[in-house]
């Protein structure tokens, strides 16, 4: 069975950037639709929002540096978005998370200084807005730090993360507690859960307060419940009466998820519409616009009409663009343009592991108002845009933000220019 | 630093030189293994895992087939436990010469080497993805072998002797006395010490660096012509039994399934440099166009990682070389140095391929049983390595059947290749190492489609965690496994691959950001 739909925006793609720019689009008053074939990589990343913390030495001071990093990267996504761009990104997302459906979960911080937050092996990670709950980690405090692990979770070693605090300067030792969840083996998301519940809460605590002293931080991985965050934490820190804290580890990512149900839910509150499981089969274009989307799900094609399409797909980590053993590199969505594709007989890789590669940098060829290449109504954002190595720069949520933001910004400008027309 | 003493020093811990080692120690001889790496870290290590069936040589050079043919069966049942019992086909796919396949049945006959013509229906039916159009279809003993898991089970068989096994020890200097060789000085590459062994035999079993060895002892004119070839892993068993292209041997002619993966080779470059593996673009292109031949929609698979070996093909200066590597015999070659260069307790072992190690090692130890004078008969043939006691093959299911049997007690650390906490705790102790490669060799950490992406950072944790690792040692072992991992996947980065690297990316760099540790 066929369907058809029409709307004013649709948006492919449900990681930041695509859930920024359709919650944004709903909010100005669009109809809009999210066409995903499955979820980004919230469910990936730590969750703190990283806009710049390497160039190459580490930023301390991100709306200091982002000028002179635009200034030495003319295409770099920031450098089309703007400077100013970035820093109502960031307020919109701390407003949306804090009236969020987590209860009183907020994120802190801004562009005038990055946290220095340790990630799972100790390092010190800078990162411009972070969960209150990982904010009491700021490596910059020589506060000792007492880091649990928790045996069943095999994805977190307190003991080599402290050792690399202690390092980098911040006194630190690793205890372990363990939690009983019938099985050998767990990840951060079964224990999230159970932190989820206030009475096992009460129990965790009353084992950890046994074990940690005076003066110490508590640091755990972060699995400090999924529906309500700030409950889990506030209530460990009122237990313990020791400041706490979660550091982020390998997916899947609990803070990243709360992300994701925040924006979500904003998105749902403003009206718009999300189908999951859609695979885009193809499009039908009208000279240089794509007019409609035809997209399988749930054992339907359904075509969706649109003025507006916003491409937030990713880039070759989500599998929207594709190099082939041919060589040659694809965006498989729309079939668009790329830019900064290594030339013949020039390298795509290179030998050093964290030394220069050609193809990271990537991606769909577009204007400086984010429109793709040969079409006048796709937008791109997000890991889709080149000029950016996001996992170096430490600034992947910065650009799917501030992008994400900036083209709902363009559509809805071109939206009331028509309907004024 | 102590001085060691043996009957025998055995330089080299590949497959030959382990070999030699344990034959050495079951006719009773104290031996000492010194090795620069870990074990089976060179050729033997960085090769695509054929154990031949004596097929590939049949037409072109029957002593190495007769060979293969009957170490075959030998190494099938002295080390079963090392051996994945795929069987073998050579296909006649419609770009090999057709008139091959009667040299092939003839060759094979001439040589002992079991060949059974099939129906190519029936080889259709039993790799269904083998390219349709293949004309004849030959069965044949081929199989696979963990090299990795051979070496250490020669190595335990020959410890339980009494031999004393060295990795990570560098032959620095050989000991010569006029005409005489009397052992060497090595380094502990690890602690950086030097100590003397001192030797009543020396065995150079050092395949491609024979040449480098020969020079330590003075003796001029060993050239060992390394060949170098690259392999790719694709992710996955692309076929499940050992598929030959049905023509005289050539490039990406061959697909091997061991373990998880599998492997196609080879190339064949002449290099100077037996350490030289460097990898050139054209050489990845030609063999994912090779492996499409043999398997259509080869290059859709992922291509985990491309590594190179280089073939120790034994040249004697003393007489005039051939032209190019290829054309150089398989056979191995044994230099009795009191014969050839007036040099006594030195032999050099070099050439061969790693079906016929046991062979290698006989011989050797037959000459060196001879020069010392105490003739003691090899036992090798018949006695079975530590594992292989029941006769029982290794079978791609086992850690699947294993796992299921202890999904209750032990974490899986490594979801590729299902390794558990128990098991990475265990190498650790068991080996004395911290290096997360030399476990990736003993457990195959690592080496599935993630690349690392998971197991890595959870085996650095479980080695901090573990007495008298420290975090800067943990730190290091994580920086060089990553580092190295890469080496090995750049060039072959594409498709979902490539897609994965990415996520492995996110996770190192991004999410743990190990490039800055204090």
């Amino acid at each position: 069975m066929n369907g058809s739909l029409h709307y004013d925006v649709v948006v492919l793609g449900l990681g930041v950037a695509g859930l920024t720019a359709a919650t944004r689009l709903a909010e100005g008053g669009a109809r809009v639709c999210v066409l995903a074939k499955g979820v980004g990589s919230t469910h990936l990343a730590p969750g703190t929002v990283d806009v710049l913390g390497y160039d190459p030495e580490r930023v301390e001071e991100p709306a200091a540096a982002i000028p002179r990093f635009i200034a030495a990267h003319p295409d770099h996504p920031y450098a089309l978005i703007g400077a100013d761009a970035i820093a109502p990104a960031l307020e919109w997302f701390a407003a949306t998370l804090e009236h969020g459906p987590q209860p009183a979960y907020r994120y802190t911080g801004g562009l005038e200084r990055n946290h220095l937050l340790p990630t799972a092996v100790g390092v010190a990670r800078p990162s411009a807005l972070v969960p209150q709950t990982m904010a009491g980690g700021d490596m910059r405090s020589n506060e000792p730090v007492c880091v649990v692990g928790i045996p069943v979770l095999r994805d977190f070693y307190a003991a080599l993360c402290a050792g690399n605090l202690r390092n980098a300067g911040v006194p630190a030792r690793a205890i372990e507690v363990d939690i009983d969840v019938g099985r050998v083996e767990a990840n951060s998301l079964l224990l999230a859960r159970r932190l989820d519940d206030p009475s096992f809460r009460a129990a965790f605590a009353a084992r950890l307060a046994l074990l940690v002293r005076p003066g110490e931080r508590v640091a755990l991985p972060a699995i400090l419940g999924l529906r309500d965050p700030f409950g889990a934490w506030s209530d460990l820190e009122r237990r313990l009466a020791r400041p706490v804290f979660e550091i982020p580890t390998l997916p899947p990512s609990t803070p990243g998820m709360r992300v994701y149900d925040a924006l979500v839910a904003a998105l749902r509150a403003a009206g718009g519409r999300i189908v999951l499981g859609a695979e885009v089969l193809d499009v039908e274009r009208s000279g240089e616009r794509v007019t409609s989307v035809r997209a399988h799900s749930s054992g339907h094609d359904t075509v969706y009409g649109a003025r507006w399409v916003v491409l937030a797909t990713g880039g070759f980590g989500s599998g929207a663009i594709e190099l082939g053993s041919d060589w040659q590199a694809r965006e498989k969505v729309l079939g668009l343009a790329l830019r900064g594709m290594p030339g013949p007989g020039e390298p795509r890789f290179t030998a050093g592991y964290f030394g220069p590669q050609p193809m990271s940098p990537v991606g769909v060829a577009v204007d400086s108002s984010l429109l793709a290449e040969g079409t006048e109504n796709v937008f791109v954002a997000g890991a889709a845009l080149p000029g950016s190595v996001p996992w170096r720069e430490g600034s992947g949520e910065g650009i799917a933000l501030a992008s994400g933001h900036f083209v709902a910004q363009a559509v809805l400008e071109r939206e009331g220019a028509t309907a004024t027309a | 630093m102590e001085k060691l003493s043996t009957d025998l020093l055995v330089i080299g811990g590949g497959a030959t030189g382990t070999g030699v080692a344990w034959d050495g120690a079951l006719r009773g001889l104290d031996v000492v293994l010194v090795e620069r790496g870990d074990l089976a870290s060179g050729t033997s290590g960085r090769f695509h895992g054929l154990l031949h069936s004596g097929g590939r040589y049949a037409v072109k050079d029957p002593n190495a087939a007769d060979e293969c043919a009957r170490e075959n069966g030998v190494v099938r049942h002295v080390a079963a436990d090392c051996v994945e019992d795929t069987g073998g086909l050579f296909v006649t796919t419609p770009f090999d010469d057709p008139a091959y396949a009667d040299l092939f049945v003839n060759g094979c006959r001439d040589t002992g080497v079991p060949c059974e013509e099939i129906d190519p229906a029936r080889a259709l039916r039993e790799e269904p993805r083998l390219n349709p159009r293949i004309s004849r279809a030959f069965r044949v003993p081929d199989a696979s072998v963990d090299v990795w898991k051979l070496a250490w089970a020669l190595a335990r068989a020959a410890q339980g002797r009494g031999a004393r096994i060295l990795p990570y020890h560098e032959t620095v200097a050989v000991h010569r006395d006029r005409d005489r060789v009397h052992g060497a000085r090595v380094r502990d590459s690890r602690s950086g010490d030097e100590f003397d062994i001192e030797a009543r035999v020396t065995v150079s079993a050092t395949g491609a660096w024979a040449g480098q060895l020969a020079e330590l002892a003075q003796i001029e004119g060993v050239r060992v012509m390394p060949g170098r070839g690259i392999m790719i892993g694709m992710n996955h068993r692309l076929v499940n039994t050992v598929v030959n292209r049905c023509q005289m041997p050539t490039d990406g002619d061959i697909i091997v399934p061991i373990r998880t993966v599998s492997v196609i080779g080879t190339t064949d470059v002449d290099t100077d440099d037996p350490d030289d593996h460097s990898v050139l673009q054209d050489e990845v292109d030609a063999m994912l166009d090779d492996g499409e031949r043999l398997v259509p929609g080869f290059k859709e698979a992922r291509a985990l990682r491309v590594w190179t070996g280089v073939r120790p093909l034994f040249e004697d200066r003393k007489e005039g070389g051939p032209a190019s590597s290829r054309d150089v015999t398989r056979a191995h070659a044994l230099l009795d140095h009191l014969d050839r260069d007036g040099v006594s307790g030195f032999f050099t072992i070099t050439g061969g391929k790693l079906t016929t190690y046991r062979l290698m090692a006989e011989e050797t130890v037959d000459a060196v049983c001879r020069q010392l004078g105490e003739p003691r008969p090899c036992a090798t043939s018949t006695t079975r390595l530590p594992g292989s006691g029941d006769g029982k093959y290794l079978h791609v299911g086992d850690r699947l059947g294993r796992r299921e049997r202890e999904l209750q007690d032990d974490q899986l650390i490594c979801e590729c290749e299902m390794i558990t906490r128990g098991q990475v705790e265990d190498a650790v102790r068991q080996r004395g190492t911290i290096d997360l490669d030399d476990l990736r060799r003993l457990l195959r950490l690592g080496m599935g489609p993630c690349q690392g992406g998971f197991c890595i950072y959870r085996a650095t944790g479980i080695l901090r965690g573990m007495h008298g690792i420290n975090t800067e040692q943990a730190n290091e072992a994580l920086l060089d496994y990553v580092r190295e991992r890469w080496k090995g996947a750049w060039p072959v980065l594409y498709g979902d691959q490539l897609r994965q690297a990415r996520f492995d990316e996110w996770v190192f760099q991004g999410l743990l950001d190990v490039e800055h540790f204090a």
